[in-house]
């Protein structure tokens, strides 16, 4: 808690998971995982399902408290800090199950995350620009439920930005979008690490992730199996091999 | 943000309009103003016992307004709302026996039938916000509290119970401990040093009452429809999403928890004063439920349809008390009817239609214009 803050601008890793452990009954979710995460990068993260990927971010969100091990964001112990703080702290999430309110128009899914950061009079102008950067523009008045699937990963996105965080976690951004709307959500990551946002992507889009051409890292039975650069990755034998395991 | 409403309705009634509330066009706030009119009127044509009891449905008004505020606008469903209107009642007539005589008004009383709640609500409230409660668990335990809060209230009956000069009286409820204090008293507000006492039943006490209620459901109308109130819909709509955002959800549950208190307990106040006696039995299964159910048949979602839900159904009950067990029983009936039919609720299911109606009806009418000015050619 009281560590030096000077330092950490110049931390290299915006994020450091330290032998985290979930346990869930009998289940080790996560068993031991040591993952860094370069400031400024893109960071793909695969697994076969139940490899502990979603539970690994709710542990990095604070939703759930790991049983053992630390969470580091920006040089902070940040493991024992609830949820909001860590979303202060400059920390945004997309979960797996779609995180939009579905009863609520578009206008306010964005008011909601908006409001925390700017004043009412602003918000109609900054929700106007989130939308056009996520392909949504003149959606404001509908009701969510109405969009497509594809949309509503783009507004739940959309709705994690609101707070320009630091570092923004995205639980498969593209499950049950077309091939056009992966191709578009891959070029909106890549605009928003440009513009200087760390992020972390947990996929299963093989090609998203190659044209994403960035850090990757495999989990297996909650724990770091291998990580390098995608080619390296889809080179690696046991890779292949434990993918083949469970498909 | 309205896009939908009328423009220039909105300018006048910014703050009270919004996607949180149902009604927000002219035909809503004609039959508004309708209602506040045939209700402010109704001691021209009503008899004076119908007055009184009307007191007392507005009167319930309060707590259906509180639950649809915590419930349906937060998402806490609480099955021990009924508690803070005991607690609130209770507390008005213990500082109102002990202090009346030295002050002569009920001004002390009054407020503390409102802040007692609210510290009550602040402590159970914290406890289980800050202990990340939810859903079912916070229902049962409210009603819980409510019952064990009953309990003791009813186990009073020993004369050693007393607060100055308040004796608790168990089963029989409130009354003065000792022949020199007073009687539990109606309203009596002393401002400066004039007095102005408010007899529960007389016509005045429910135009206060009247008048209270609707400054109450403006105000609520205006702080759903605010910032507030659109994060309020959020910790609704997905709490763990809410606090993704930076929200701390623990501490705006506790605040509208609290809000809620304060209003449950103004009406607990009201009831006191009104029949100038409060008793255990509002701590009850019964009544608990009995605000659900105002609210779940009005519709949770919109303050005016709960608030709707209570009049009318107290009215009912009322009517059909009188008709004897069995006419309980068919009302019983229709409410069941009625959530399997408009599980959101059926004034709002009502509203929905009239509001789809007129929307139709509107474009009929410009579209009806082009056609006849097409065949005059
Ligand atoms: N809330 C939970 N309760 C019990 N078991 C869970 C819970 N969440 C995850 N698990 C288990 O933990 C393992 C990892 O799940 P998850 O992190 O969702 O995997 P992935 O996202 O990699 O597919 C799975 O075996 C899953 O069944
Ligand atoms: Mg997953």
């Amino acid at each position: 808690m009281n560590r030096p803050e000077s330092n950490t601008k110049y931390e290299k890793n915006i994020l450091r998971a330290n032998g985290l452990v979930r346990v869930y009954g009998g289940v080790r979710a996560l068993d031991g995982l040591d993952l860094e995460i370069e400031r400024d990068k893109i960071h793909c993260i695969i697994g076969p399902n139940g490899a502990g990927k979603s539970t690994f971010f709710k542990m990095l969100m604070g939703i759930e408290k790991p049983t053992s091990g630390k969470v580091i964001f920006d040089g902070k112990d940040v493991t024992r800090l609830p949820t909001y703080a860590r979303a202060r702290l400059g920390m945004a999430i997309k979960f797996q199950a779609m995180q939009v309110f579905q009863e609520l128009s578009v206008y306010q899914n964005l008011f909601i995350p908006l409001r925390r950061h700017y004043k009412p009079r602003d918000i109609s102008g900054q929700a106007k620009s989130l939308l056009n950067q996520l392909h949504l523009e003149g959606t404001e008045e509908v009701t969510v439920g109405d969009l497509s699937h594809g949309q509503q990963q783009w507004l739940a996105i959309g709705m994690s930005l609101a707070a320009e965080p630091t570092l923004l976690l995205l639980d498969e951004p593209t499950a049950g979008m077309s091939q056009d709307e992966t191709r578009l959500t891959s070029s909106i990551i890549q605009k928003l690490n440009h513009d200087g946002v760390t992020v972390v992507v947990i996929e299963h889009d093989m090609e998203f992730i190659r044209n994403l051409n960035s850090t990757t890292s495999v989990l297996h039975y909650g724990q770091l199996f291998a990580q390098g650069t995608f080619s390296e990755i889809e080179q690696n034998d046991e890779v292949r091999r434990i993918y083949m395991g469970t498909l | 943000m309205n896009t939908s409403s009328g423009s220039k309705l909105d300018k006048y009634l910014g703050p009270l309009n919004g996607p949180q509330t149902m009604g927000r066009r002219l035909p809503f706030w004609l039959g508004f103003l309708v209602v506040i009119a045939l209700l402010a009127l109704a001691p021209e044509y009503l008899r004076r016992y119908d007055i009184i009891n009307f007191s007392n449905f507005l009167i319930s008004g309060f707590l259906a307004l509180s639950l649809s505020l915590i419930w349906g606008y937060c998402g806490i469903l609480s099955l021990g709302q009924a508690a803070f209107f005991g607690i609130g009642g209770y507390a008005y007539g213990i500082v109102a026996l002990n202090l009346l005589n030295l002050h002569g008004n009920t001004d002390v009383a009054f407020i503390a039938g409102i802040i007692v709640p609210v510290i009550f609500a602040a402590i159970i409230g914290g406890i289980m916000f800050y202990a990340r409660l939810r859903g079912v668990y916070i229902a049962i335990l409210m009603l819980v509290v409510s019952l064990l809060i009953g309990m003791f209230m009813r186990q009073t009956a020993d004369p050693s119970y007393t607060l100055g000069e308040a004796y608790l009286g168990g089963m029989n409820g409130l009354r003065p401990a000792s022949a020199s204090a007073p009687l539990l008293p109606s309203l009596i507000f002393g401002i400066g040093d004039s007095v102005i006492e408010l007899d529960g039943r007389s016509v005045s006490f429910y135009y206060f009452v009247l008048g209270l209620l609707t400054i109450t459901y403006l105000g609520l109308r205006c702080l759903v429809n605010s910032s507030y109130g659109y994060i309020l819909v959020g910790c609704r709509e997905n709490p763990d999403r809410t606090e993704t955002f930076g929200y701390d959800v623990r501490l705006i549950q506790l605040s509208v928890f609290c809000l809620a208190a304060a209003i449950a307990g103004l009406s607990g106040v009201l009831y006191t004063a009104w029949g100038t006696y409060i008793h255990p039995d509002g701590f009850g299964v019964g009544p608990n439920i009995l605000v659900v159910i105002w609210v779940a048949v009005g519709g949770r979602k919109d303050l005016g349809c709960a608030l709707i839900g209570a009049l009318v159904l107290e009215w009912a009950s009322l009517r059909l008390v009188s008709e004897g067990e069995i006419a309980l029983l068919v009302l019983g009936a229709i409410l069941v009817f009625a959530m399997l039919l408009a599980p959101r609720g059926l004034a709002i299911t009502l509203a929905d239609y009239f509001n789809k109606a007129e929307l139709l009806l509107r474009a009929r009418l410009s579209t009806g214009n082009g056609v006849s000015r097409k065949n005059e050619e």
